[in-house]
Parts: C-alpha cells; structure tokens; sequence
C-alpha cells in the first residue's frame, strides 16, 4: 500500500484531470468569495469602527452573532432559496459556483467586519486625534485611517481565505459536490473518505494544506513589503 | 520551565502527527533495513507489509436472497405536486424531461446494461452488479442533446455513486450523445428528498419502499413505451461482515435473519448506517420483528449498549465497525474499495 503522501505526490505529478478540476474550482470558489466579502466588509468595518451613534453597539453585537451563523444554517437556507421549489428557482443557480460563492461571502463577510471593527475602534480615536492637531479633514483622516489599517486588511484577508478554503458544510450543500462541477477540495475529501478510501482523503488534504502554505507565504511577504 | 514543557509537547505532537501519516511507510522501511544484506529476501518483505494491512472484518454472508439490493431509475414528473418548505404548492418547476428520457432510455439500452453488468471485474475481480433478468429493454433511438436538455441532474444513492459505476457508465453516454450529467449522491432518502425539491430530473436509487411512496406521492412519470413508474433494472446483493472471529456465529447460520437475531442475543456491536439511506433500510428489514427496530430513534434506545446509529457514510461505518470489532451490513462495492484501501490511512 502506498503512503498518503507517495500517493499525493504521485497525483500532483501525474497532473490527474479530475484533481486539476478540483483544484481549480476551489480556487475560483475560496478566491473569489474572500475578495468580495474583503470588499464589502473592509469598508463597512473601518465605518463601524470609527463612527459613534446611537446603535452602533446593538450593530456590532449583531454582527458578532452572524459571526456564528453555522455554515450548515446558512447552506440550507441558499438550498431552500434557490432549489427548484424556491423563490429564486427561474435564476437557475443551485448547484453552480456561483452559489457557493454568494453562501460563502454571506459566511465570510461578518468575520471580516468583525475583524476590522474591533482593530479600527482601537486605533481611531489616536488618529482622529492627531489628524485634529494636524488641522486634517474628514476625508484625508480617513485615508490616513485606512493607511493604518493596511496590515490588518491582509491578515484579515488571509483570515477570510481560509475561512473560505476550508469550509465544508455549506458548499457541499450548495453545491451538490458534483464532479467536473462543484466538487472542492473538502467535498472531495468527505466523498473519499465516505468510500473508504482513506489515502486519498489524505493525499487530498495534504494538497489542500500545502496550497494554503503557498497562498500565505505570497499574501505574508506582500503584507510585509506594502505595509513597510 | 513552561516553555519547555510547551516545547516538547509541540514536538511530541508533530512526531505523533508525522508517524500517523505515514504508518505505511514506516512498515515498509523497517523491514528493508533487517533485509538489506540479504539482497534475495525482497519477496519476503513484502508479505508482512499486506499481512499487516488485513483487516480483521470480513465477509460473513453473502448472496441471500433476503439481501438482494434492487435498483431502479424513476423519471421526475413536471406536473408532480411540488411544495416549497413550507408547503406552498409550486406549479413553474424546471425539469429536464428530454434529458431524463435519454439517459435512462441509455441505462436500459443494449450497451448500457453490457456496461452496468461487466462493471467491477475488471478492477475487483468481481460482479459488483447484475442486470435483472426481467429489466425492462429499450431498442429503439435515443434523442441526441440539444442547447436546452443537455445538462441532466441526476439524484442518486452514495453506493451507485461511490462504487465507481456511475463514472463507468455515464462517460459512454455523455460521448455518445452530447449531455452532460450532473451526479449528486445522498443517502437513499435524501437523494428522494432532492427530487421533490425540485433538483432532480431523475433518480436511481434503492429503498423498494421509499420509491413505492415516492410513485405514490404523484412524483414519478411514466415514459413513453415503458411500464409502471419504477424501471428496476439493476441488482447486487448486500453483504453482512464482522470480526473473523464471528462470535454470534453469524457465517454458520442458516440465513441472515438467523444470523441477524444471534448477533441481537448476543448483543454484538453492530454498526447501523443510520441515516435513511438504502442501506439502512434494508438493515432495519432484517432484524427480528420483536426488537421492534426502525429509523426512530426512540426504537433502539433501549439497545444502545450494543446497536450503534452512526448515521454516516459507509466507508465511515465500515471503519467503526473494524475498530469496535462490530458487524456492519454494507453493499459489496464500498466494502471491496474498503479491502483495496487497507482499511487504514
């Protein structure tokens, strides 16, 4: 018998077609869902953070609950959306990436917020303040804000990627994990390890976990060079 | 002081973690490194390494007709009595009809069942499916795919998909005639679940029972040329496994109910699927009567020192049961991938 990583070398170096899909699939659907939920969490956090008004509180502690939304919760609630008995049912979208990709930003998005609201509120008030004495207005002193923020933003992202990345439960929901399709690296491992066949849901795992090594290397050495 | 211990718990762990990993490879080099001056003895190594991955669960019955595993295709009806989750009648749903036609007209053409009955004795050296003698027959023309039939959702149970057949099969159709065929795999119950959702054009499944209430329920159609609602046309036995050292003498006994009812007296592990699946099923039609087992699981709270739901896969269960030393009915194409695979990682 072979080891799991004999078997995932072999896979990666044999460039197995079914494998390639998986692979690019995954990217597509865990790529796309951090950036757009960066997109519309970085802003809404860095607001968050740095306004006060009356609510501002009740907001944060009602993301900090969507937060915790099961990602199951969320998969069945696309599901019934967008199933063929759903109200969405003419867009046609259940079992594409597509989505996937709309569950995993509904999943993602709060963390992001979350994250950069509670660095923000942190680190406002000393640049407000500085920006006062500096006789800086509103706009720039939000740009000075978000150039404080820049650092947060990628290890925030790299937060979102795996978040994205390594969810099972609302994708394989979603999605339908079907190959060729839908089928990401967790799906793939869940079906695998549901046949039996242990070594690949391992070769698999260790594929997913060196390409989540590969994306945090980039995304960590270009965190240091555009921060500096 | 804390560092340190901190330290050597991280490296205990990373060396528990590298030595799971890689069990396989470990057992091959120890052997290699005693056989090294003796050049001759590399066929010798080799045998402790499969005696090593031999499992302790094997078959203990096989090919009882109160196990036979039938499997049919049903189309979904476009006028069926969709509901949405809560109920709501939902008239305007999508369904593939020209797709569904084509491909079971395929399943149960010449080539179709030649290719779903040759199936596994290449790879396993076994028939991991038979085709049904009475299976109904197609002849004639299958219509080619055009721009709005060509993708087909097909809903199906985890053993047609995992055993490899479906991958097998559809490839030749997909070729031939231009559709691509989209495979979702659940337990029994969910993949008929998916339908009356709306998310399948056609199913293959294998619960005789939940296909009678699905055809009942108005879901099915019946094709043109074709009788009844629920083609069956495929079929396999399920196979009852153990420990080698059968201890409810599960081998020796003159049939599977028998065989079930010792493993009950004895109250001997046995892992259950437990989540509706076709498999599970059939296991709760097997037990004796009295018991009074079903899918509730206020049935079996009374037998939980011995009866384990698992309600997962059947690669899952198969580990547990070859962890718990339990019996497990499972269907012969998982349980063969399970053998090929060692069992282990």
């Amino acid at each position: 018998m072979q080891s799991a990583l004999e078997k995932a070398v072999e896979l990666i170096l044999s460039g197995n077609r079914e494998l390639m899909s998986i692979l690019s699939v995954t990217a597509r659907m865990s790529i796309s869902s951090s950036l757009i939920a960066l997109l519309i969490g970085v802003p809404i956090g860095i607001w968050l953070g740095s306004c006060s008004f009356r609510g501002r509180e009740a907001l944060v502690v009602i993301n900090r609950t969507l937060m915790s939304m099961p990602p199951v919760v969320c998969g069945l609630l696309f599901y019934l959306l967008f199933s063929g008995v759903g109200p969405f049912r003419s867009m046609k979208l259940l079992f594409t990436v597509e989505i996937m990709i709309m569950a995993q930003v509904v999943l993602i998005t709060p963390i992001v917020v979350g994250n950069m609201e509670s660095y923000v509120a942190a680190v406002a008030l000393p640049v407000k303040e500085t920006a006062r004495g500096l006789g800086i207005g509103g706009g720039k002193t939000l740009l000075l804000l978000l150039n404080e923020c820049v650092y947060q933003i990628f290890s925030v992202y790299l937060l979102a990627f795996a978040r994205a990345i390594a969810e099972v439960g609302a994708v394989s929901m979603v999605g339908g994990a079907i190959a060729w399709k839908t089928n990401v690296m967790t799906t793939a491992i869940m079906q695998y390890t549901n046949r039996g066949d242990f070594s690949m849901g391992i070769a698999l795992g260790i594929i997913l976990m060196t390409s989540s090594l590969l994306v945090n290397i980039a995304i960590s050495l270009l965190q240091r060079r555009v921060s500096r | 002081m804390k560092k340190l211990l901190a330290t050597l718990l991280i490296a205990l762990m990373t060396l528990g973690l590298v030595a799971g990993c890689a069990p396989a490879q470990e057992a091959v080099e120890a052997p290699v490194e005693e056989a090294a001056e003796e050049v001759v003895a590399e066929e010798v190594v080799e045998e402790p390494i499969e005696e090593a991955a031999a499992l302790n669960t094997v078959i203990l019955k096989e090919q009882d007709d109160k196990m036979i595993n039938t499997y049919s295709v049903i189309a979904v009806d476009p006028e069926a009595p969709f509901a949405d989750a809560d109920g709501n009648a939902v008239e305007d749903v999508a369904i593939n009809t020209a797709g569904a036609d084509a491909l079971i007209k395929f399943l149960l053409s010449e080539e179709g069942l030649k290719l779903a009955g040759e199936y596994g004795v290449e790879q396993y050296g076994d028939y991991l499916f038979y085709v049904k003698e009475d299976a109904p027959r197609y002849e004639g023309e299958i219509a080619a795919a055009t721009e709005e039939t060509k993708v087909i959702r097909l809903s199906t149970t985890t053993s047609v998909n995992d055993s490899g057949l479906l991958g097998y099969l559809l490839p030749a159709f997909e070729n031939a005639y231009g559709y691509t065929v989209e495979v979702q795999s659940a337990g029994t119950g969910k993949a008929i679940a998916a339908a009356k959702y709306g998310n399948a054009d056609l199913i293959l499944v294998h619960s005789k029972s939940q296909e009678e209430a699905f055809v009942e329920e108005g879901f099915a159609r019946v094709l043109d040329g074709f009788e009844g609602e629920r083609l069956s046309f495929l079929y396999n036995f399920f196979v009852l496994c153990g420990p080698s050292e059968d201890p409810a003498g599960a081998a020796a006994a003159a049939d599977v109910l028998t065989a079930f009812a010792s493993i009950a007296d004895g109250k001997y592990t046995f892992i259950s699927r437990g989540d509706a699946s076709g498999t599970h099923t059939k296991e709760l039609s097997l037990w004796p009567e009295e018991l009074g087992i079903t899918a509730e699981a206020d049935s079996f709270a009374g037998y939980t020192d011995w009866y384990v739901s698992a309600n997962t896969g059947m690669g899952a269960c198969l580990v547990m049961a070859e962890e718990m030393g339990g019996y497990i009915l499972t269907d012969k194409a998982t349980f063969l991938t399970f053998v090929a695979n060692g069992g282990v990682m």
